[in-house]
């Protein structure tokens, strides 16, 4: 029943966070300069073709009235249409104006649902990489505070968080695909295709999560019940997996949260160098194209996902250590 | 963390815990060694470019692709790290982009921190209805993916160097204004505050004068981690092309032309982020020994 309660209250809030989201990003794309119509329909449409199209796609209304539109149809699960892909997949826009029907345009939900698995995959596996690599560093350096493996964590994590990832991706994969043969690196044509990324995207992450084990372990290891377990004859090995690695698990996982959008900027890089058809590319394609739908679509859709994920982060520490209030 | 012993002799004139995080940090080695490359990268920038005399967009198409000294053959000693695809001297090119990018990367995290503490500071000293307020926008922003609303703004708009540093700036401040928040709230029912209080102070006098002082150096030490930081989304955006624009050279965009020319030019692509790398390894060297030292400097006072 608390949980119901708790659940309501978070999704409530959670909602008004993406209307408000998808409010700033509605408004902003309409105050500033860039006719999407004349992106559209190209550099030599004439101006009364192109103001006739944007009063057939209702760009010309008041932004209260477009927004209100707009959120209307996304409340009952249509995100609308891309202004410049059409279904078929080819780019459309450019010096052509010859009038596309609407309707074969490509729709965003079905744009996004294309990209967003490739994007899950590669997230999931440069998390496991991260974790691999961050964890043994991280709590080394946490169980000797000051000592050498402190040290180590702290220059790894520097190290790590210094090295811009365009430029790790172009070095890596000049490195393991041009000169080694190792990795496929452009594009997308089998799960080979995510390692380098992933890769890429784990060097990103690591130093955080390095970081924040290697404060929470020493900080648990201070504490009293950890000076019991001792007594009580459990092995050291026994600690750190039973004690202090489950204590220090509710920091990461809110590390987690938080970092989400920072992975998400990663992401975007990492999926715009290696041409990675995932949620990334889309974004940056859609800016570039003032393909404002779609760039509110990505905005409502990851705020949400945001959203989501701190509310799971939530549950999952007070599952943890039942001490945490909701 | 406590294991670290902070000297105190008793006799000692209480010093400030500004002056202690200082003095700790300046005892690691990690500061020292991030302070001499730092030092040493920003004398670079500052005066080599300077001293050569040498136009980092000036062209010398007779001496284009030329390698870094000593690493391929046809090396020259003019242009220690090679030229680019026009010719342009690569080293010149690199240290006037750290310049830019240190002053991007510096002006924007002290609009962060301005605009961060100054809401964190109304909210958590008023509290009430105007902190609900503000800490509802707060929590918007955070969940703002900051990248995609930096490069909705800066694809639809011009990217010009104001507006980068305000783009950048303006996302990421809600960081700052909770931590401000959650001190002023800890300091705002203390005794010296209601002591001010019912002296007659000010609520403008109280805030900046007694209360910003104290709360403010923590958080500003942590501020040089993010320096790093927005050094690194300000080369991201200009590697997308949505930075400081062309020829003017920043490490973001000389990547990105570096990038057309990898397989018979690796070093136009590379060696530029070597810089990059250099300088964010010691500003987070620095920033990490700070951070440790307030880590410390304040567990060892609780």
């Amino acid at each position: 029943m608390f949980i119901m309660v708790f659940l309501a209250k978070r999704l409530a809030q959670g909602t008004l966070i993406v209307v408000l989201v998808a409010f700033v990003i509605f408004t902003l794309l309409r105050v500033v300069p860039g006719d999407p119509v004349r992106l559209m329909a190209g550099g030599m449409a004439p101006e009364t073709l192109i103001e006739q199209i944007a009063t057939e796609m209702g760009l010309r209304d008041p932004i209260p009235v477009q927004f209100g539109r707009y959120i209307a149809s996304v409340a009952q699960g249509d995100l609308g249409q891309s202004f410049m892909r059409p279904a078929s997949g080819a780019a459309v826009g450019g010096a052509s104006f010859d009038d596309m029907t609407r309707s074969e345009r490509a729709r965003v939900l079905d744009l996004i649902a294309e990209a967003a698995p490739k994007t899950l995959q590669l997230a999931l596996l440069a998390m496991v990489f991260a974790l691999i690599v961050a964890v043994p560093i991280g709590v080394a350096g946490g169980l000797h505070p000051g000592r050498w493996p402190d040290r180590m964590a702290l220059y790894l994590g520097s190290v790590f968080v210094s090295l811009p990832n365009f430029w790790l991706g172009i070095v890596l994969a000049l490195l393991l695909s041009v000169k080694l043969g190792w990795l496929p690196a452009i594009g997308y044509r089998g799960f080979a295709y995510t390692v380098l990324p992933a890769i890429v995207l784990a060097v990103e992450m690591a130093p955080f999560i390095i970081r924040t084990l290697t404060v929470s372990v020493a900080q648990i290891m201070r504490q009293s019940f950890i000076d019991i377990a001792r007594i009580r004859g459990l092995s050291r090995l026994q600690i750190i997996v039973r004690h202090a690695l489950k204590n220090a698990s509710v920091p990461l996982l809110n590390l987690l949260g938080v970092q989400f959008s920072m992975l998400l900027g990663g992401v975007l890089v990492v999926e715009f160098i290696f041409d990675y058809p995932g949620l990334g590319l889309l974004t940056i394609n859609a800016v570039l194209q003032r393909d404002f739908p779609l760039i509110q679509g990505i905005a409502i859709v990851t705020s949400a996902a945001f959203v989501l994920i701190n509310i799971a982060v939530d549950l999952a520490t007070t599952a943890i250590d039942p001490r945490l209030e909701y | 963390m406590s294991e670290i012993d902070i000297p105190q002799p008793p006799a000692k004139p209480v010093r400030t815990l500004t002056s202690r995080i200082w003095h700790l940090a300046w005892a690691s080695v990690e500061f020292r060694i991030g302070l001499c490359v730092f030092t040493l990268l920003l004398l670079a920038a500052l005066l080599y470019p300077e001293l050569r005399g040498i136009d980092p967009t000036a062209m010398n198409i007779r001496a284009r692709f030329t390698p870094p000294l000593l690493l391929a053959e046809g090396f020259s000693w003019a242009h220690p790290l090679g030229t680019d695809q026009l010719g342009r001297d690569m080293l010149v090119r690199s240290l006037v982009g750290l310049r830019y990018s240190l002053l991007i990367g510096v002006t924007t995290v002290v609009l962060m921190l301005v605009i961060g503490c100054a809401v964190g500071m109304v909210a958590g000293y008023y509290g009430g209805r105007i902190d609900m307020l503000l800490m509802r926008l707060t929590d918007a922003q955070l969940s703002i993916p900051m990248i995609i609303l930096a490069i909705t703004i800066l694809g639809v708009a011009r990217p010009t160097i104001p507006a980068i540093i305000l783009v950048l700036g303006l996302s990421g401040w809600p960081v700052y204004a909770r931590v401000m928040r959650s001190t002023v709230m800890a300091e705002r029912s203390k005794e010296y505050v209601r002591g001010a209080r019912v002296l007659g102070a000010s609520d403008a006098r109280i805030m900046l004068s007694l209360l910003l002082p104290l709360v403010l150096p923590p958080i500003a030490f942590v501020a040089v981690l993010d320096i790093a930081r927005m050094m690194i989304f300000e080369s991201v955006l200009g590697f997308l092309g949505l930075g400081v624009q062309p020829p003017t050279p920043t490490f973001g965009n000389v990547i990105a032309e570096g990038r057309q020319y990898l397989l018979n030019a690796w070093w136009i692509a590379t060696m530029p982020g070597v810089f990059l790398f250099l300088t964010l390894g010691s500003i987070n060297l620095m920033g990490a020994a700070l951070e440790r030292a307030r880590n410390s400097v304040y567990g060892g006072q609780r």
